[in-house]
């Protein structure tokens, strides 16, 4: 993190609150910007250490030493085909309209909808040195497979996106837990105050499925939600106001607060929790004036603003809030999810189109993603995870039963691919897979608590240790479950 | 007991040893009743019976020595060598040492003789039959049924006249005969119709939450039929006066579970001591070495009294009445209006609310369905706690309401079966996502189940009992049975397996499922909303009448016209046949009526056509709707009520319910009773339905000698007054707890308490009237290092105001805050940013508390200030400080809306700045500003002023805005004000 990353102009223009704006840089980088290599001072209290007399988001010590130290979680909303995209299974083209609905009878919700084992339309491939197998769903994803670890047996509990959803997202099938990113926030805090710990890049075209559900903070409290960063428009609730008042108007305001909490506070010598809320005040200015530059991406070059694919019609979205989300991970925010509207992958009909349609607006940005990671060195400290809540059956899913060019594939909780970059993760590496007919995961099942104690373990949490105090009882991500880290996919 | 075969082996070697130099004088001809069970009433059944079964044996009933333990068979009807039983007590392997009495050589003999003679029974029961139970009996196959069978063949439905709870009630069997055919499961319906799939009938499952029968439980149906349906006598696992081998007296010593005593108050220098309370305290601080702080000021006083019984400010008279009393009992006076405030009532609630986990919606689902009646029960809360409902009969109404009155077939319903009925809304907050699907299983019932034991352990019992649903509390001696006993109580209501549902679709719930609101309500209400109909139903005559008026001009005019270009001759028999009415017409003039009805009668579609007609229709039709719509249906209560016919509890072992364990019944944690004392349920009227569990279970809680209920709540009002409990975890008082910081001083309130006649505002009064409350807020060095947690009361703490405080205080501050009270909550609008926020009638708000609680769109400025979650309760608020906060108050438009109300509001009294100033530092911070703080003040108002000209100015002449400059200025620092720590926070 460096001071040219600032807009320096719209800094030193709003910086007008009674300290300079070069002295207000200093301080912000000094005192709150520590870069994240910076040594961890032996005050900073640990993730995790009976109850906490006041909650924030400063930055807190970890478990273990830390490989990652941020996260981009890509969020692909609706249940990417691990068949179609990851996982080539020649059985499904030798028997392609084959009945199979005996062996598969307990997963098809909809049965009068069920027709035989239904062939991948993509052509699979090997890729890169490691040789991934990646489906030409997603070419870009190609040049980029030697970064990757593919876990391709990762199993979900329920065939309905909502319960997968709060199960993949917060542990359980059911909402009101907090979700890994709160976890994350309330174990480690952020290391930059200015922006919030853990943030959410939702699609300004709507939210996903279970809405603001998918970041909620559950019983930990509140601070630690996902705040949500619109890339379009006014990126936080309240950041600034909807009518402001004038330059010179807000300025007094604010040295006038200044002038009357200095009294209130000399009156009352000792108090911390007015240092910490005159700091508060301080540090909601700085939010201000860095919310605004870290989500200008027109401070980027013309070539990554292209190899992200910003300014193309079908990948401009997405691209635009991958950037952020790369800006943001260089700023210290500690856990970034970046979500879809509605649920692009849920490919019912019209399998092929559907996966082209889904894959043509992520697969660049998130290929550019991992490249930009990878160049600006910043792919060590950062774990990227990609996947969504579920994978989908073998067989096909049609209205007539008979026309197999049309026919989608319906939910297949049972067996699916997620993959994750960076952080400590083992590069190319592809890990478990499904049966012969890619229905269930066989080789090696990850369950969904494996793998949060997974992405726990990389930021240097343990995911028995991390826990709050509820009622007498301690509560966690992996809740009861006794989950392992995926050790295989670990560098 | 020992399985190990290594073990065994060299017992058997000493077996054959000891065998052959036996020496016996035994009983002959031994018998079980006569001679076996009193040697193991004597020697065995302290470590190995139905409750304290070691090595998972249970030797108090025949059925249990022929079961065994985990060594499996224990006994072998006539085979001594197979009889594991006899070569452990043989070789005097059991008891173990030092834990018994061995079995003398005698006692050896005779169980010897009995085992050889094939364990003969005096009342000449084959031993088989028990054998044969101990593989497969009722217990195993009943809860299989509840689980699959009995939604529509048990209590509630007899399909096809079939009830398939009880071995006889499958041999009467249905319309196609017996369910069962004893001895043979393949001709048994029940077992047929299940493997060709008729049963249960595949379009049914969904919608009565059944699922398919497993190939394990049907193996097990028929062994069970196979074996003549074997029935063993199991009594429900309840407390007895035998004592309970779980729970030891070392148990019960913990200190919170030992009933409270009084103590004596500590001698202390009185001068300091305003009442009892501070006599603990001050004992407690001088054996530190410290000291009360001071007293703080009228001011400081005022103010903190108003926001902790109140949420609100003191208004700027009542500041100035105050500070200004010269009475001695300035104090206690003021202190006793405020208690008395409605807005009293509306702040304590929200502590219980919280902690009954209240919400206007149903959770557990995406969708959040609202609950409609929800808001019945937060408006019994506020009402409680403003008259000052005694809290032993505050937790009757809530835990048994429907059981303390027969609100079934009552005389006359009165305004106390009805708060009654609201009251048991506490036991229908948990989330709950049963009514959401069209699959409603028994684990989502479970769930509901469960949380709402956790709120009330929590709640009410300070006590976490959640582990023990899986399994026996790892600290607390709360035994996994105690948890299902506890559940028992509540099974009269909330049955698994009679469940209702929270609204009833039904199409959804294929009629088996009621739902769970009644309609009830007093012949006054009723009286008065049939009048306000009636009422409503005169607007609507009028409104009709109006439209009518218009209608018979129209007609008439149009008849004239018609009329007149008839041929006379008939022109006044027709005249005569339409102004008559039709039954009294003759044939004639019936003949009439037909012809020339199309001619002389305007249709509705030709009175349409008449401009003025239309438009005065539209009018009435949309004013009739509104009226209509004002109309008030009987309303509904969302309450629990125990229909009588409990299922049997098992307990679920591994808390997993398709895997039932023991039969148990109702009963309370042993460890806060003498472990001897059965629960029983009170016999209720012959008219009421109820089982009468959960009345016994309320009465049991306002015993005087619990050892919880008094401690737990005067602790809560404590930690609220005080902002950290005598017990700091204030609901946990188990091991895991925190001790008392003043344990002679929780169990003097306690009593207090009880003694007042369980008066919340007894307490209030005790606590606020103390020295220790109206200590100063300040910090020194030396209490920072000599008591950092104020654990010793050495002051009171400065304290953040609540979500609701911040928001009512603004609202109130800005002259916006609406006075009416209770009623269906506030509606929230939801904005495409996820903002949400109340919406406000002609500007004005109300409480918080009126704002609906959605699970999913919580108030986002609650939020921001750490409202918390309902999942499934709050039970203590967490307090965060981030800038979000300050982008809230300093940016939100309704923020600086408000601000801009404040600001007019004093603006209408006083133009004088250094007046304006005043009257908002006393508004905001019920105090006079110094004259350092007016001098900024008023130099920050011409400041601000000069901006907001030079602003103006600074627009091009079209733009600029013909304001108010001062107002505005007034604006901002009225806003800045709100924003200043000194009004966020309270000495």
């Amino acid at each position: 993190m460096s001071s040219k990353q600032f807009n320096r102009r719209g800094f030193f223009e709003r910086a007008a609150d009674g300290i300079g704006g070069a002295a207000l840089a200093t301080l912000a980088l000094e005192e709150f910007l520590p870069a994240a290599d910076l040594p961890v001072a032996p005050s900073i209290q640990p993730a995790t250490g009976g109850p906490r007399r006041g909650y924030d988001t400063l930055p807190r010590d970890t478990h273990h030493s830390a490989k990652a130290k941020a996260v981009i979680q890509l969020f692909m909303n609706g249940g990417p085909s691990q068949v179609d995209l990851f996982e080539p299974k020649p059985l499904l083209d030798r028997r392609h309209g084959e009945d199979y609905f005996n062996e598969i009878a307990e997963d098809i919700s909809s049965p009068q909808a069920a027709g035989g084992l239904l062939r991948s339309p993509f052509k699979f491939k090997q890729h890169g040195e490691c040789g991934a197998w990646v489906s030409d769903a997603l070419p870009h994803l190609h040049e980029v497979v030697d970064d990757l670890a593919f876990i391709k047996s990762m199993y979900n509990n329920h065939p309905n996106h909502e319960p997968a959803l709060f199960k993949i997202h917060s542990g359980r099938l059911l909402p009101g837990r907090p979700s890994i990113g709160a976890w994350v926030s309330y174990g480690l805090g952020s290391v930059n105050q200015n922006l919030p710990a853990y943030v959410v890049l939702d699609d300004p075209r709507g939210l996903p499925v279970n809405t603001v559900q998918s970041w909620q903070n559950g019983f930990l409290p509140p601070v630690y939600q996902g705040t949500r960063v619109r890339s379009e428009g006014a990126p936080i609730l309240n950041l600034n106001a909807e009518n402001p008042y004038p330059e010179g108007v807000t300025s007094l305001q604010r040295d006038l607060l200044r002038k009357i909490d200095r009294l209130h506070l000399k009156r009352r010598p000792n108090q911390l929790q007015l240092d910490a809320r005159i700091n508060s005040y301080e540090l909601a200015a700085r939010m201000q004036l860095e919310a605004a530059d870290v989500l200008d991406i027109n401070q980027e070059t013309k070539e990554t603003l292209e190899m992200y694919g910003v300014g193309n019609k079908d990948t401009d979205s997405y691209a635009k809030r991958c950037l952020m989300a790369r800006r943001m991970v260089e700023r210290g925010v500690r856990y970034v999810q970046i979500f879809m509207s509605g649920q692009p992958w849920d490919s019912h009909n019209g399998l092929e189109g559907s996966i082209r349609s889904a894959a043509g607006q992520t697969d660049q940005p998130v290929a550019a993603l991992v490249k930009d990671l990878k160049q600006r060195g910043l792919l060590d400290d950062v774990l990227v995870v990609w996947g969504g809540e579920f994978g989908r059956l073998p067989i096909a899913q049609m209205k007539d039963k008979k026309n197999y060019a049309s026919a989608g594939r319906d939910h297949g909780p049972r067996g699916f691919t997620l993959w994750m970059a960076g952080g400590g993760v083992k590069p190319g590496v592809s890990f478990g897979g499904t049966d012969e007919v890619g229905y269930a995961a066989q080789d090696n099942p990850v369950s969904i608590a494996d793998w949060h104690a997974t992405i726990l373990h990389l930021l240097g949490l343990h995911h028995h240790e991390l826990h709050f105090e509820r009622n007498g009882l301690k509560e966690r991500l992996t809740d009861t479950f006794k989950p392992r880290v995926v050790q295989e996919v670990l560098a | 007991m020992c399985g190990d075969n290594k073990m065994r082996k060299t017992g058997l070697c000493a077996l054959v040893f000891l065998i052959v130099n036996v020496v016996a004088h035994a009983a002959d001809n031994p018998t079980y009743e006569k001679d076996i069970a009193p040697i193991f009433q004597k020697k065995c059944i302290s470590c190995h019976n139905a409750s304290n079964q070691k090595g998972e044996l249970d030797l108090s009933t025949p059925f249990g020595l022929f079961k065994g333990g985990e060594s499996q068979s224990t006994l072998v009807s006539g085979d001594l060598d197979a009889s594991y039983l006899y070569e452990l007590v043989h070789s005097r392997f059991m008891p173990p040492d030092g834990e018994g009495e061995p079995l003398s050589d005698v006692e050896v003999h005779t169980i010897e003789s009995w085992i050889k003679n094939k364990t003969p029974f005096a009342d000449g029961t084959d031993p088989a039959s028990f054998i044969a139970a101990s593989e497969v009996n009722q217990h195993d196959i009943q809860p299989i049924m509840l689980l699959r069978c009995t939604v529509c063949h048990g209590n509630r439905r007899q399909e096809g006249g079939l009830d398939l709870r009880t071995k006889a009630s499958m041999l009467q069997g249905g319309k196609s005969g017996p369910a069962i055919v004893l001895g043979k499961p393949e001709e048994s319906l029940v077992i047929k119709r299940m493997a060709t799939e008729q049963m249960p009938p595949r379009d049914k499952l969904l919608p009565s939450g059944v699922k398919v029968m497993p190939d394990n439980e049907v193996e097990m149906l028929k062994r069970w039929i196979e074996l003549g349906g074997p029935e063993v006598k199991v009594a429900p696992d309840i407390a007895t006066a035998s004592g309970d081998p779980l729970v030891s007296e070392e148990d019960r010593q913990h200190w919170s579970f030992r009933k409270p005593v009084r103590p004596a108050l500590p001698v202390t220098k009185m001068g300091d001591a305003y009442n009892a309370l501070d006599t603990f305290v001050i004992q407690k601080q001088q054996e530190a070495g410290l000291a009360m702080s001071v007293e703080a000021s009228r001011a400081v006083l005022i103010r903190r009294v108003y926001f902790d019984l109140t949420g609100l400010p003191p208004s700027l008279e009542q500041v100035e009445a105050f500070v200004n009393d010269t009475s001695p009992a300035a104090y206690e006076e003021m202190v006793e209006r405020v208690l008395a405030l409605p807005a009293y009532g509306e702040r304590w609630a929200r502590y219980w609310l919280d902690a009954a986990g209240y919400a206007d919606s149903e959770g557990k689902r995406s969708a959040d369905p609202i609950r409609k009646s929800a808001w019945r029960y937060r408006d019994y809360v506020i009402r409680a706690f403003s008259k000052d409902l005694p809290y032993s009969e505050f937790l009757r109404q809530q835990i048994a309401g429907d059981e303390l009155l027969d609100y079934s077939n009552p005389e006359k319903i009165t305004q106390q079966h009805v708060d009654n009925l609201v009251a048991t809304g506490f036991l229908r907050m948990a989330p709950d996502g049963t009514g959401s699907d069209v699959v409603n299983s028994v684990a989502e019932r479970m769930e509901v189940v469960a949380d709402e034991i956790d709120i009330f352990s929590s709640t009410v019992l300070g006590l976490t009992m959640k582990c023990a649903r899986c399994h026996s509390h790892k600290y607390d001696p709360i035994p996994q049975r105690d948890y299902y006993r506890l559940m028992a109580v509540f099974q009269g209501a909330y049955d698994v397996h009679d469940w209702l549902k929270p609204t009833a679709v039904p199409s959804q719930s294929n009629g088996v499922m009621k739902n769970r609101t009644l309609s009830f309500a007093t012949p006054e209400s009723l009286a008065e909303i049939s009048q306000y109909n009636n009422q409503q139903q005169v607007r609507i005559d009028a409104e009709n009448a109006r439209l009518q008026k218009l209608e018979v001009s129209l007609q008439q005019t149009h008849l004239a016209k018609g009329l007149a270009l008839l041929p006379e001759v008939i022109r006044e028999d027709v005249k005569l046949t339409f102004t008559t009415a039709g039954k009294a017409h003759t044939e004639i003039q019936r003949y009439l009526h037909g012809k020339f009805k199309e001619m002389l009668v305007l249709s509705e579609k030709q009175l349409e056509a008449d401009k003025a007609y239309a438009a005065l229709k539209k009018e009435v039709d949309d004013s009739v709707k509104v009226l209509n719509d004002g109309k008030r249906a009987v309303p509904t209560i969302r309450a629990l009520w125990d229909r009588g016919e409990p299922s049997p509890t098992y307990i679920y072992v591994r808390g997993d319910h398709t895997q039932s364990g023991r039969l148990v019944g109702p009963g309370v944690p042993s460890v806060l009773t003498d472990g001897k004392t059965p629960f029983q349920p009170v016999s209720l009227e012959h008219s009421m339905a109820g089982t009468g569990r959960r009345l016994a279970l309320a009465n049991w809680l306002v015993n005087e000698n619990h050892p919880l209920t008094a401690r737990v709540m005067v602790n809560r009002i404590w930690a609220n007054h005080f902002g950290r409990g005598i017990v700091s975890s204030v609901d946990n008082f188990g091991k895991l707890g925190s001790l008392p910081s003043h344990p002679e001083l929780l169990d003097w309130l306690a009593l207090e308490f009880v003694e007042s006649g369980w008066s919340m505002k007894h307490m209030h009064r005790l606590m606020l009237l103390s020295r220790t409350y109206r200590q100063v807020s300040s910090l020194s060095e030396k209490l920072i290092i000599e008591d950092p947690e104020n654990v010793l009361l050495t002051r009171m703490p400065l304290r953040r105001l609540s979500a609701e405080e911040v928001r009512d205080s603004i609202i109130s501050v800005a002259g916006m805050l609406e006075q009416s009270r209770f009623g269906e909550p506030d509606a929230v609008n939801v904005r495409k940013d996820g903002l949400v926020t109340a919406i406000a009638k002609d500007g004005a708000y109300r409480r918080s508390v009126y704002l609906r609680q959605r699970r999913k769109e919580m108030p986002s400025w609650l939020e921001t200030f750490d409202l918390p979650q309902m999942n499934p309760a709050c039970q203590i608020r967490s307090t965060s400080n981030v800038a979000q906060q300050a982008l809230y108050l300093l940016n939100s438009e309704m923020v600086r809306e408000l601000a801009g109300q404040f600001a007019k509001r004093i603006m209408s009294q006083t133009r004088e700045l250094p007046v304006q100033v005043e009257k908002m530092y006393l508004d905001v911070y019920s105090r006079r500003p110094l004259q350092e703080e007016v001098e900024l003040s008023v130099e920050a108002l011409m400041q601000l002023k000069t901006q907001w000209e030079e602003h103006n100015n600074s627009l091009p002449q079209n733009e600029r805005e013909n304001v108010d400059l001062e107002l505005k200025a007034l604006t901002i620092y009225g806003h800045t004000l709100l924003n200043s720590a000194g009004f966020l926070y309270v000495d």
